[in-house]
């Protein structure tokens, strides 16, 4: 089905300032939250800056990745603010090669969850509006110096986490009719439209001197494959001169076990830092829920006393170091030989981890829905007496009625079903990737070959479960004092 | 005009964007983002303008699920007891979105108040009293609850 053709919504996509609406939405938004966070009470629950960012935007975003696509991508206020400093400061240099990649997006991720956990930013509006702040800055300061889209594509990190998640999602930009392509002469959806016709030689998407730009990083549609580095921007669509882009529904995860060259990729198996970023966004979830237990602050206290440390950044950066690197990794190179060992591939050891490591996105996206979903569901309904407050805080007066701070949503216990079909579902999405994989790559053993990622799926969604099971202690202080 | 700039021009303004941001980063980790209370369940004096709170938790620590009584004592800058303040109390999570608690505040006399209450959470709290004091002057005092346990 193509959603662009569906009434009155495919109507509105297909509008040209559809993007920009969305984006000065949440832009005003963020505004709230930023002018809230700094002047507004400092008290998290009473706060648009904490309540929107820590209930709201997480798990709304969470969300949408699973039931339409990338969409906060779509109505990201940081990108509009940088195309309105593109047209006072036009970008004159290229991303450097050297930085190519996800790596340094990669370790921003890494950087933000660790920054989440050590600053306690849910608990700090003041902070929380500084990091808003911060964000929007080095977006407009990297697209600035740099052409096309070298943030999103390289550096931001919630990008890198929502083009892994998006890979389970069930839309996709896609070419309608391959022979269209071939006969097209221009390329507008990825060069862009230019402001006279017939000029192209100015390469990919440089924005200023096109009527509509083209894709910004670099997916040249018809040999674009799935969401990966996809920000559903749509300016494919509104470039393409033929109509032959849609907005398609297909199954999710289908594109992670597509094994060719796909454009502004390359081919997966060949890609150590998508691979890593796979494995990240998984072992991640799990810290980032375990981190919301009781026996996370045992663990804490324990290891504090055991190395000696005062302070908590050396104790977490020790349990997110064992869990976001070494663990996955032993996990994955013993699953890797494992697998080797059985089925007596001839495939090298990294070859195979960068195989089989895209199947555990699934389990990681049930991970992460549970928990994000947890918050989003307990804490829905605060978003009406936090507003109601922050207008009293910005007019005097209580224009929208007084706060009603009864309402705040479902019960911690009425949740806790739902996350287990989460990772229930996520566990099962992941072994049916693991088996697909197999059955494709050692065909004459397939099940050999699977069982070791079998195993460590399982390992997973066993952790995930129990840690979705301990009891919450929702910790804004440090356990060591 | 299109300036070509060479790769070790690009590499200095590259890494002096990452200086920036790390430096802006480091900042923030220093004074905004600053942790490190510690746990307590008794408080010391606080003063709000001319009015001294101590408080106490009874048991101590307490622990998620149990009723407590949550004692306040308002004394004037005299250290005189300040009896018949008209007060309310609410327990919310350091983390939003979750269920605050609201007790009703008795008055014991001699500027001691008794809150009963039961934290629906183990983690940490913001006990919230607001009121009137019997000069009629509003009242309003945050009290950190940190650290209530879980019930085992």
């Amino acid at each position: 089905m193509n959603i662009l053709r569906v009434p009155l919504l495919g109507a509105f996509l297909r509008w040209r300032h559809a993007r920009p609406v969305l984006q000065s939405f949440l832009l005003l938004v963020s505004l709230a939250v930023v002018l809230h966070g700094l002047f507004g009470p400092q008290l998290a629950p009473r706060n648009l800056a904490t309540v929107l960012t820590s209930i709201h935007w997480r798990g709304l975003l969470i969300v949408a990745i699973v039931a339409v696509g990338n969409l906060f991508c779509t109505a990201c206020p940081m990108v509009l603010a940088r195309d309105v400093s593109r047209r006072v400061f036009h970008p004159a240099l290229r991303w450097p090669r050297w930085l190519r990649g996800k790596w340094l997006g990669l370790a921003l991720l890494v950087a933000v969850l660790f920054s989440y956990e050590l600053f306690d930013l849910w608990s700090r509006p003041r902070a929380t509006a500084l990091l808003v702040v911060a964000y929007f800055g080095l977006a407009i300061v990297i697209d600035t110096l740099f052409k096309g889209a070298s943030f999103c594509k390289h550096l931001c990190p919630i990008g890198q986490f929502n083009f892994a998640a998006s890979t389970m999602s069930p839309t996709e930009l896609r070419i309608v009719d391959r022979e269209t392509c071939r006969s097209c002469k221009t390329s507008d959806c990825i060069k862009g439209r230019p402001a006279e016709a017939g000029h192209h030689e100015r390469g990919p998407a440089e924005a200023g001197h096109y009527v509509q730009r083209g894709c910004e990083l670099g997916l040249f549609l018809p040999m674009k494959v799935g969401n990966l580095d996809c920000t559903m921007c749509l300016d494919c669509v509104h470039a393409c001169p033929h109509d032959n882009i849609a907005l398609a529904t297909r199954t999710p995860g289908a594109e992670l076990l597509e094994r060719g060259r796909r454009s502004g990729i390359g081919r997966l198996p060949q890609r150590a830092d998508l691979a890593a970023l796979a494995v990240v966004f998984t072992f991640a979830a799990l810290v980032s829920a375990f981190a919301m237990t009781g026996p996370a602050y045992a663990v804490e206290q324990r290891l504090a006393a055991t190395i000696g440390a005062r302070s908590e950044w050396a104790v977490l950066a020790i349990i997110f170091l064992v869990s976001v690197l070494v663990a996955p990794a032993l996990l994955l190179t013993g699953a890797s030989a494992f697998t080797r060992a059985f089925a007596e591939t001839r495939g090298s050891l990294r070859g195979t981890i960068l195989t089989y490591a895209y199947a555990l996105i699934p389990i990681g996206l049930g991970i992460w829905v549970a928990h994000y979903g947890f918050h989003l569901l307990t804490g829905v309904l605060t978003i009406v007496p936090v507003v109601q407050s922050a207008v009293i805080d910005a007019f005097g007066r209580a224009l929208l009625g007084d706060p009603l701070w009864g309402w705040v949503g479902l019960q911690p216990g009425a949740v806790f079903p739902i996350q287990l079909g989460c990772v229930l579902l996520g566990a099962a999405g992941s072994l049916a990737m693991v088996q697909a994989i197999s059955q494709r790559d050692q065909p004459s053993r397939p099940v050999l070959a699977a069982a070791p990622w079998l195993v460590v799926v399982l390992m997973i969604a066993t952790a995930a479960l129990w840690i979705l099971s301990q009891p919450m202690e929702m910790r804004a202080v440090s356990v060591l004092g | 005009m299109h300036v070509r700039v060479g790769p070790r021009a690009q590499r200095q303004r590259l890494t002096a964007v990452i200086v920036l941001v790390g430096s802006l980063a480091v900042g923030c980790s220093g004074r905004a983002c600053g942790y490190g209370f510690d746990v307590h369940w008794r408080g010391e004096p606080e003063s709000t303008d001319s009015i001294r709170v101590s408080w106490t938790i009874d048991p101590s620590p307490p622990v998620a699920g149990r009723p407590i009584v949550a004692r306040l004592t308002l004394r004037d800058a005299d250290q005189k007891p300040v009896a018949g303040a008209r007060l309310r109390l609410e327990g919310l999570m350091s983390h939003p979105g979750m269920a605050p608690v609201t007790a009703a505040v008795t008055d014991r006399g001699n500027g001691e108040y008794d809150a009963p209450l039961q934290f629906t959470m183990a983690g940490d709290w913001i006990l919230l009293v607001t009121g009137e004091l019997p000069d009629g002057m509003p009242f309003t005092q945050q009290i950190e609850i940190n650290g209530v346990r879980p019930a085992s």
